[in-house]
């Protein structure tokens, strides 16, 4: 479905930065997950035969790194950082907040499929704590205001 | 070569020896679990902490490699600690399966836990639950929860059979070995991780719940299944027969393991190999039709009167020991002589590690002493066959062809094609039933051991019954009382087996003169 | 009178992301110099006289890292220059503001970087998460290598150096240096056991050197203006150069504050950061090198933020991550809630991090919420010290040592807890967010 000669191209390009392809894992599992939304068996055992890797292997590192989804988040996936600096800036009352929102507990998705919620560690971001970060972007120093604005805006 | 002083004691070791390995050489074992001889170091479990004077921390002594005067402390107080706080954390997620897990009497958490644990615990919380009873593959169970994420069986599959079937899942805590979805342990040595695992995160599906190790009477044998010999641990179970689970009688093989050489499978086996015990118990055996003296005569009189008319020949499995070979031999010169061949029996490619395309066990064994080598031995037409031993192949049942032989005298373990057609066939004993000598395909010569009693009815070790054969026909037979007197012949006779005896084979084997650079 | 911004001069300017902007300001001047007028081991050297230490945590000597190199290069095993751009440790976003707002200082640094160990590729590594800084620092790679800083035949000098992004995926441990290589290789983020070290067997079993965003921002400056005025700068000999302090918690402007190494902390909390967010809620404790290092209470916070005036006061600069809290901070939810960072983070590989860090996270966690037992305290510390030193990466010892700290120095709070059941500082501290 995505491994198009489009695709096949692009993993090309990857793997030509390195000088051995399983270097290439993560940077072509970022590609299918952008071109998927997420990465499932099928892709990974795809992956692991384009880089000559086991499949065990594959699945072992998208199951490592946190930011590699196993099944579709909600179109706006909602990650709020609730790590200490955050924490003393209000986090754990924004993600309260947002569950009441949006109607789902963290770890949920909005049955429309617009919304997931989840709590991540620090992005490095404290000094406009309290943040999330909204699919690729970062929003900070929010107040319950600014959220509600800005869900209304994506509703 | 440096000197390094462990425990008080100075020693002088190669270079690049680590700690772990130069204790070892002084018979003295430092507690670990992820180390293994076969693979490469990983230093996870951290159990092998070790004082190292001058170093600000303790270090893994399966990793650091002794230096020109390092004084070390294996059991000083800072190490005994850390080793007890390694076996509280190894403990606090781990579930309390003793009762019902295989590796209970072979445990290494349980024997440090003994050994260098604190007897209590201090932990409190809520155990981490996982997957348990997962079928990974054709003959191994995985449970999760009682994984020590040692990776021993991760890197056999990347490193031995190359085939990658295993690799942790998750992170952190909740790390856990597992096999790719839809995928299978299915590689030709998947049982050996079992072996590898320090706990019983990883059975044999095939011994699971069958008996306890300590009701195991092990005797140490060579494997039956090609001529490569591997070196292995038979576990009959003698478990009162009141606790029998299965409803079987006792006294039968429970399970195979390997057993290290490193001139032969240094610590592995195949599953074939492994699981050979089940195509014997599978298999029927052969019951006598008559009374045993009745048959040896019959026997005997068929043999001497096809010799007589030069009708005689002879076909041997591979799989026999020497001395049946060399016995039965001995008796077909006494009847007058006749053609004898040892049936080829090969199956698929040697894969480069251990497994052999040659099964017989003793196919080089039985070459030197019928004169012949592999394969070169030209089919003969007979009317008379002495058919001895087995294949135990379903593909390969050591039929002669239809028609090339008008009568059968069958000696062996089992119900075959060749007994059934046989005019007269006498039960012997099976592989794991009489003592013996196999040479593998390098000529190494090794000492097959018996297991236990004859499960057939009335099943004798097949030399003895060459003997009564003899005697039955009043021929001269030779004098031998045990297997050992046999191989004492065999050596005096046999020029590549000169010097064989049970002594030189001992439990490691002998290369034998017929072997290259022996 | 301020204190000259030396790193963060570009950041605030128009187009301070561009190279035009960039060159404007008399960028890539230094590489210019380097490539023409040093040999690597010169710039080696003079590195090692400027007295930097790494900024990335550790500290260490960057001229003495990078003279672990093999002088020469053996053409199977090419050099590789890493830059530790994962950013993850709690209180900490110096690095981020470097890439995403001058990208080419830390470009010029890296390429300096590599020049001197003899590298031909840098592989910059940066957090997954920040996807912006990655696509900022490829555009700016774009145009660095346009214009022949960086790519083949670097300024005509006869030495290339590619530079390559190279994204993470969700994971604090691949900031430790030898983590990094096993996912830059393309594994799970697993720490290695050293020996050997980068320099002799790093990534793909080459040498390799890895260093942090902030620490080759410094090396432009190095060049131009020499050692001897770097160190110069900041408390000399051993704590010498600028340094960014990110500033965070409770404080009136928390931000990223350049000033030289050894700035005092109550000069960057009640001055640069505007002193406490609340008048009425007084200082209480104040982690100074990003969550894994021991905690200050208030009456430990005059000194200097410097490596070794921190050290000397049994904790560490670490990051330069300075978290400030204040008296409504319950310093069991603080500290439940770092154990909960390191639990999480935890690449489970060794056995008393991976089964500690879950553990000390469950007992702080019933501290917290009125099921502490009085046994649960030197039972932390125990399982503390049982991790500390016998692990293979310091993530264990990042756990214990705030936890040891915690208890110790806010001991009353944590008996509170556990014999009455609520709080100190009275805030609701039975949250129950996990």
């Amino acid at each position: 479905m995505i491994f198009d000669a489009a695709f096949e191209s692009a993993v090309d390009a990857i793997v030509a930065k390195y000088p051995q392809p399983k270097a290439a894992v993560l940077p072509v599992l970022w590609e299918v997950q952008k071109r998927m939304g997420f990465i499932d068996t099928a892709a990974e055992a795809w992956v692991a035969q384009r880089l000559g890797v086991a499949p065990a292997h594959v699945h072992g590192c998208v199951t490592f790194y946190t930011m590699y989804k196993q099944r579709p988040s909600g179109r706006y996936h909602v990650q709020v950082c609730t790590t200490l600096s955050c924490m003393l800036r209000g986090s754990d009352e924004l993600v309260t907040h947002l569950e009441r929102r949006l109607g789902v507990p963290v770890g949920g998705t909005t049955p429309d499929g617009k919304f997931s919620l989840v709590r991540v560690e620090c992005l490095g971001s404290c000094d406009t704590a309290p943040m999330f970060q909204l699919n690729d972007d970062y929003h900070e120093n929010l107040t319950l205001e600014k959220v509600d604005r800005l869900l209304e805006s994506l509703s | 070569m440096p000197r390094v002083t462990i425990d008080g004691f100075e020693m002088d070791v190669a270079p690049g020896t680590t700690i772990l390995q130069a204790c070892l050489q002084r018979g003295h074992e430092i507690p670990h679990y992820c180390y293994h001889d076969g693979l490469s170091i990983a230093g996870n479990c951290r159990m092998c902490l070790v004082d190292v004077e001058k170093q600000p921390k303790l270090v893994i002594g399966c990793y650091t490699p002794v230096a020109e005067g390092m004084v070390v402390h294996t059991e000083n107080d800072k190490v005994k600690n850390a080793r007890s706080a390694m076996m509280e954390f190894f403990l606090i997620n781990h579930p309390l399966d003793c009762p019902i897990c295989d590796q209970a009497g072979e445990c290494r958490l349980q024997d440090y836990a003994v050994t260098h644990g604190t007897g209590k615990s201090r932990y409190t919380e809520p155990k981490l639950a996982l997957a348990k009873a997962v079928d990974i593959g054709p003959h191994v169970t995985l449970d999760q929860e009682r994984c020590i994420q040692c990776s021993r069986c991760i890197r056999f599959c990347d490193e031995v059979t190359k085939t990658g079937e295993l690799g942790f899942f998750d992170r952190g805590e909740r790390s856990q070995i597992g096999i790719f979805p839809g995928r299978s342990l299915d590689n030709a040595y998947s049982g050996n991780v079992v072996d590898l695992c320090p706990v019983g995160a990883l059975t044999l599906k095939e011994f699971r719940f069958q008996t306890r190790v300590w009701y195991l009477r092990n005797t140490s044998t060579i494997c039956a299944g090609c001529a490569r010999g591997c070196n292995v641990v038979v576990g009959v179970g003698q478990q009162p027969t009141l606790m029998t689970t299965s409803g079987q009688l006792d006294d039968r093989i429970k399970r195979i393991v390997p057993r290290v050489n490193a001139d032969v499978n240094d610590w592995w086996i195949c599953d074939e190999g492994r699981l050979s015990y089940l195509r014997e118990q599978g298999a029927t055996r052969l019951v006598p039709a008559m009374p045993y003296d009745a048959a040896v005569a019959k026997a005997g009189a068929i043999l001497a009167a096809a010799a007589r008319a030069g009708t005689l020949g002879a076909i041997l499995s591979p799989r026999l020991v020497c001395e049946d070979v060399f016995a039965w031999k001995t008796a077909l010169e006494a009847f007058g002589g006749g053609p004898m061949r040892v049936h080829p029996l090969r199956r698929g490619e040697d894969d480069g590690l251990l497994i052999r395309a040659d099964k017989g066990a003793n196919s080089t064994g039985a070459g030197w002493i019928l004169g012949q080598s592999f394969g070169a031995t030209a089919p003969f037409k007979a009317r008379t066959l002495l058919v001895v031993g087995d294949t135990l192949d379903p593909a390969d049942t050591f039929v002669p062809e239809p028609g090339s032989a008008a009568e059968i005298v069958y000696v062996g373990p089992f119900v075959t094609p060749a007994s059934r057609a046989a005019a007269v066939s006498i039960p012997s004993a099976s592989w794991s039933e009489a003592d013996g000598t196999f040479v593998s395909f390098e000529g190494r010569a090794q000492r097959v051991r018996r297991c236990h009693l004859p499960l057939g009815q009335d099943a004798r070790p097949g030399w003895r019954i060459a003997l009564d054969v003899l005697h039955a026909a009043k021929l001269d037979a030779p004098a031998w009382t045990s297997a050992d007197d046999v191989l004492a012949a065999i050596a005096a006779k046999v020029p590549e087996l000169e010097g064989v005896t049970p002594a030189a084979m001992g439990l490691l084997g002998v290369p034998a003169r017929g072997t290259v650079g022996a | 009178m301020p204190a000259e911004r030396i790193l963060t001069r570009n950041v605030g300017r128009p187009d301070s992301t561009t190279l035009a902007a960039y060159e404007a300001n008399g960028g890539y001047q230094a590489l210019r110099k380097a490539v023409g007028s040093m040999t690597p081991d010169g710039l080696t050297e003079e590195v090692k006289k400027s007295g930097l230490r790494g900024r990335g945590g550790a500290g260490f000597p960057t001229g003495l890292k990078w003279s672990f190199m093999p002088k020469e290069v053996d053409p199977k095993r090419p050099h590789y220059f890493l830059i530790n751009a994962d950013e993850s440790e709690p209180g900490t976003f110096k690095d981020r503001l470097l890439m995403e707002q001058d990208p080419h200082l830390v470009l010029e640094g890296t390429l300096l970087g590599a020049y001197a160990i003899r590298a031909s590729v840098a592989y910059i590594y940066i957090r997954g998460e920040f996807v912006h800084g990655a696509a900022v620092l490829e555009r700016a790679i774009a145009e660095a290598t346009a214009k022949r800083y960086a790519g083949k035949n670097v300024l005509g000098g006869g030495w290339s150096c590619e530079l390559v992004v190279h994204r993470g995926a969700g994971a604090y441990i691949c900031g430790e240096e030898t983590a990094l290589m096993s996912s830059l290789e393309g594994d799970r983020g697993y720490p290695r056991l050293k020996p050997p070290f980068p320099a002799a067997s790093g990534v793909w079993k080459c040498p390799t050197t890895i260093n942090n965003v902030e620490t080759v921002a410094n090396i432009p400056f190095i060049v131009e203006r020499g050692a001897a005025w770097f160190s110069s700068v900041g408390k000399p000999p051993k704590n010498t150069g600028p340094k960014l302090y990110c500033l965070s918690g409770h404080v009136k402007r928390p931000g990223v504050y350049e000033a030289p190494l050894g700035l005092p902390m109550r000069e960057l909390i009640e001055e640069l950061g505007g002193g406490m967010l609340h008048t009425d809620r007084p200082l209480k404790a104040v982690i100074p090198g990003g969550s894994s290092v021991p905690v200050l209470r208030a009456d430990e916070c005059d000194l200097d933020l410097d490596f070794d005036s921190l050290m000397a006061k049994g904790t560490m600069l670490g990051s330069a991550g300075i978290m400030v809290m204040d008296s409504s901070v319950c310093m069991v939810a603080a500290m439940a809630r770092i154990a909960h960072f390191y639990h999480h983070e935890s690449c489970g590989q060794c056995t008393p991090c991976r089964e500690g860090c879950g553990w000390l996270e469950r007992i702080l966690n019933r501290i917290e919420t009125g099921l502490g037992l009085p046994s649960d305290l030197d039972l932390l510390l125990s399982v503390s010290d049982n991790i500390m030193g016998n692990t293979i990466c310091a993530l264990g010892d990042a756990a214990a040592m705030p936890t040891i700290s915690f208890v110790k120095k806010f001991e009353e709070e944590f008996r509170h807890h556990i014999e009455h059941k609520t709080c100190l500082t009275g805030t609701l501290a039975m949250q129950g967010v996990r």
